[in-house]
């Protein structure tokens, strides 16, 4: 049938999740463990697929690019298929790996819930989409399944939708990441309209700048660069994130830390030259980063959930990742953005078996409740922790420092003291975690939920302890494939920004060393307020109360939203609309029969049994028709 | 005095005060009395034209013998049912009597 | 008539006369005066008849109607007077409509007179005498006077009637 293989398994990754939905939707939604054995058994077959893509494609040096012209309407063609290079294998593979390990953990973690199935029917829907949207080779099939993911994203955040919360939440972030894509839509129809082409390939090509003027292409990539606001929830579209705890922890795990948050970095590397082409917008990005990495750090300090602390880790991670492309550093932000999908999914999954466990997602109390005793998740946190403030030999440590060192090439260095600074907050929200759920102030002797699971041995723990381990290994050793990698995504990638990567290497020592300074000054603060034996376990925040609370209402955005839109969606706009409904539609068929009474009653006046107004009327007939003859 | 349209403009105004008592009056005399100026305005009218403008002879005032005539019996008959909607009434006031209202 | 001074004064007056009257027959609200002014009034049109050449008319005039119909309708006043005499303010869209009905048909009246070439015909005889009256009500208009008297006959018939049975009813 097909005879190409690298086309043959990028037709089986793709469709084999959208299959599973289909079926799991349509058919076996009763029978759990065949939706479940359907749908892992599809995303393994995908990550075999793209695994063996990333192989055959490694020495490639141009991309391939298969399409097919799909909807077709006169002169315009949008063409479906797949673009295959190096950016988007390497995303192929974290989204396949990461998805893989999701949904076996979920085996443990969804056992018993109702919606098992459906469940497992939205995960590969979302895998469908990611995967797709990902090697999409033209812009328009890569704006379909990025609203494609948008929707998975909803449908699984509003996973447990009986509860008001979870609704909520679901529908906050559908909302919120659409106001991004809207600016998207606008910007890719801005570049539709004076390039013609959407293609990926194009529009990164060199010709966009010569038909494109400059200030609409500024616009235009700005525009574009709010998806990625959207998308990757940066200031001032974050809060969406959050909320969106509300879903399964794998769930959390999957799509908010690892691939569909990454989606909005990964659209900013995908059209990468294309920005830039536009310093201006570039700037723009690096700003936006960097405030979004301040700020939820500073958010990440005073929160007493520990998915919430993740959470606001993620867009703050997020924020580095942007910072570190707004910068130029191309290579840094895919390669942090690969680190941060391990670590980060790894750090989940060890929540989600403590959040299982103890049923409370506040860590202290999982703390107090014993939660060091479970040893397998609390080892890979630990790890995963240690990726994520920069410490040595961690990938986390890799990533971050070619993240300081693309910063320090930008002429501005107050960006890489933002950076740096990033550094010592990221530590401090880390290690606050670890150090309450590893030293707790005194444990409490309840113990029944351990011995409700028995220790915690059975066959669902190590389902959920597995994917733990292949993700704490990852995060060990993927640091020290960073020269790898940097030449396999740089070197398709022959711009000028080829000089970056070898200075990068060429001894920029200072900044490595400061960096690991702070990380230790980070650390260093956290022991003492939280680690040490009779520390407080409060921070120095609770005694700048006001400060607390800003960060605790996150930077008070939400209710600022909230007001905005009551103030102007809803008590402007609808209100319009309200209005119009009531006095006008409304008030219209009302008028008529008011009028048609009206009449009848004006009218009535004839029939009171009164003669004298019928002669009345009478005369006065008679006298308007012998005027009318006047003349 | 000696030109028509004197006597018909006379005869024009008798009218319209005849036709504004018929519209107004509340009670039922006055409206049959507003009604006997109406009927004299047109008597009037035909005695004007029988003068000046036609040519039979007297027609004028066999008409205007008539209109009496149907005048004198048309009061009286008026007059009766005055009688008998004041027994059942106790007022002749026109807009007393409503049975017929819809 | 003839062209003096006195006849012409007397004409007016008349006029004068007519139009009181009918002021009188229709604006005060009492019945009595209305009553009288009718028969001010119709006694003003009999002056005009005989200023048109009928003085047969004119006499015929006052002796009917001022001398009978007002006489009977000041007796079906006596007759109906109601106990109490309520005096309730008169509608102003009664009035208004009332005023604006009358005016309309005086000016769709004088119109049509002043439009209008009034053209005596060829051949006019002018014989207002009683003996020619009396000569067509038989031979000419013998039909018409035939039906006034049984118009007339069953005009007294159905008075008595009505007032008769309506007493025993109520």
């Amino acid at each position: 049938m097909v005879k190409d293989p690298i086309l043959l398994a990028c037709i089986v990754t793709v469709s084999l999740p959208f299959l599973s939905f289909l079926t799991i939707f349509a058919y076996t939604r009763k029978w759990e463990r065949l939706s479940c054995s359907i749908s892992i058994g599809a995303v393994l077959t995908s990550l075999i697929c793209s695994t063996y893509l990333f192989v055959a494609t490694y020495h490639f040096t141009e991309p391939l690019q298969y399409s097919i012209p799909w909807l077709l309407s006169g002169k315009i063609i949008i063409p479906f298929g797949f673009l295959v290079d190096h950016l988007s294998m390497l995303m192929l593979l974290i989204v396949a790996v990461i998805s893989s390990l999701v949904q076996i953990y979920s085996l443990g973690y969804m056992a018993g819930d109702p919606g098992f199935s459906r469940y497992y029917a939205f995960q590969s829907l979302f895998a469908w989409a990611m995967m797709t949207m990902t090697i999409a080779p033209s812009m328009i099939q890569f704006y379909i399944f990025w609203e494609l993911v948008g929707l998975a994203s909803y449908l699984l955040i509003g996973f447990y939708y009986e509860k008001w919360s979870a609704s909520q939440a679901g529908k906050k972030a559908l909302v919120v990441t659409r106001i991004g894509d809207v600016g998207m839509f606008i910007g890719l129809v801005i570049v539709l309209l004076f390039y013609g082409n959407l293609g990926v390939a194009n529009i990164n090509s060199a010709a966009v700048a010569q038909k494109i003027p400059a200030t609409l292409l500024t616009v235009s990539a700005i525009l574009i660069f709010f998806g990625v606001i959207g998308k990757s929830a940066q200031f001032p579209l974050l809060t969406w994130l959050p909320d969106a705890m509300e879903g399964p922890t794998p769930v959390s795990a999957l799509l908010h830390s690892a691939t569909m948050v990454a989606a909005g970095v990964y659209l900013f590397a995908r059209l990468f030259p294309f920005f830039m082409g536009s310093h201006t917008a570039l700037q723009f990005a690096l700003l936006i980063g960097t405030i979004t990495m301040l700020l939820s750090s500073t958010m990440a300090m005073v929160a007493w959930d520990i998915k919430k602390v993740w959470a606001y880790s993620t867009i703050s991670q997020l924020g580095y990742m942007v910072m570190a492309l707004g910068a130029g550093g191309y290579f840094a932000g895919m390669f942090h953005l690969t680190a941060h999908a391990g670590f980060k999914a790894l750090l989940f999954l060890c929540s989600g078996v403590f959040i299982h466990h103890y049923h409370t997602n506040d860590f202290f109390v999982m703390s107090r409740q014993g939660a060091r005793g479970l040893k397998v998740p609390m080892v890979c946190m630990t790890v995963g922790a240690l990726a994520l403030s920069g410490v040595f030999p961690f990938s986390g440590f890799f990533s971050k420092e070619s993240i300081m060192v693309a910063l320090s090439h930008h002429p501005n260095k107050i960006w890489l003291l933002a950076g740096l600074f990033g550094e010592i907050l990221t530590a401090y929200y880390t290690f606050r975690v670890i150090f309450v759920m590893l030293f707790p102030k005194k444990i409490e002797e309840h113990g029944h939920h351990q011995e409700e699971h028995g220790g915690g041995e059975g066959v669902l723990y190590w389902l959920m302890g597995w994917p733990l381990i292949i993700l704490a290994s990852i995060t060990c050793v993927l640091g020290f494939f960073e020269k790898q990698i940097e030449h396999y995504l740089l070197g398709d990638y022959m711009l000028a920004h080829a000089h970056v990567a070898e200075a990068a290497h060429g001894g920029v020592h200072a900044i490595t060393i400061a960096a690991i300074l702070l990380v230790i000054i980070g650390v260093a603060i956290a022991w003492v307020e939280y680690g040490r034996k009779g520390a407080a376990q409060e921070g120095f925040l609770t005694r700048l109360p006001r400060l607390e609370k800003l960060f605790a209402n996150r930077w008070y955005m939400d209710h600022f939203y909230r007001w905005a839109l009551d103030t102007f969606i809803y008590g402007g706009f609808t209100n319009l609309f309200t209005r119009n409904d009531r006095r006008v539609v409304d008030g219209g068929i009302d008028a008529v029969c008011r009028a048609t009474e009206g009449s009848g009653r004006i009218a009535s006046f004839l029939q009171s049994n009164m003669v004298q107004y019928n002669i009345l009327v009478m005369v006065a007939v008679i006298g308007f028709v012998a005027l009318s003859f006047w003349g | 005095m000696n030109s028509l349209t004197f006597y018909l403009v006379i005869a024009a105004i008798l009218f319209s005060f005849g036709l504004f008592g018929v519209l107004t009056r509340r009670s039922l005399i006055a409206v049959l009395i507003s009604i006997e100026l109406m009927l004299n305005s047109a008597s009037l009218n035909f005695m004007a034209f029988n003068k000046f403008v036609a040519p039979d002879t007297a027609i004028g005032q066999i008409y205007t013998l008539f209109i009496m005539g149907i005048a004198a019996a048309e009061a009286a008959i008026a007059l009766s049912i005055f009688l008998a909607l004041f027994r059942q009434l106790r007022s002749i006031n026109i807009e007393r009597a409503r049975e017929l209202r819809g | 008539m003839s062209h003096g001074v006195l006849p012409q004064l007397g004409f007016y007056g008349l006029v004068i006369l007519t139009f009181s009257g009918a002021m009188i027959a229709v604006f005060p609200r009492n019945i009595l005066y209305n009553v009288l002014g009718l028969a001010l009034a119709l006694s003003g049109v009999a002056g005009l008849y005989v200023y048109l050449g009928s003085l047969f008319i004119g006499l015929m005039q006052l002796l009917i109607y001022v001398g009978a119909i007002c006489i009977a309708i000041v007796f079906a006043i006596m007759l109906s007077r109601p106990p109490h005499i309520a005096k309730p303010k008169r509608k102003t869209s009664k009035l208004v409509g009332g005023i604006g009905a009358s005016v309309l048909i005086l000016c769709v009246n004088l119109g049509i007179i002043y439009k209008t070439a009034w053209k005596p015909a060829a051949e006019r005889h002018l014989d207002w005498s009683v003996k020619t009256i009396g000569d067509f009500l038989l031979t000419k208009y013998v039909l018409v006077f035939e039906v006034i008297s049984l118009v007339l006959l069953v005009a007294m018939l159905g008075a008595i009637i009505i007032s008769r049975y309506s007493g025993r009813v109520s």
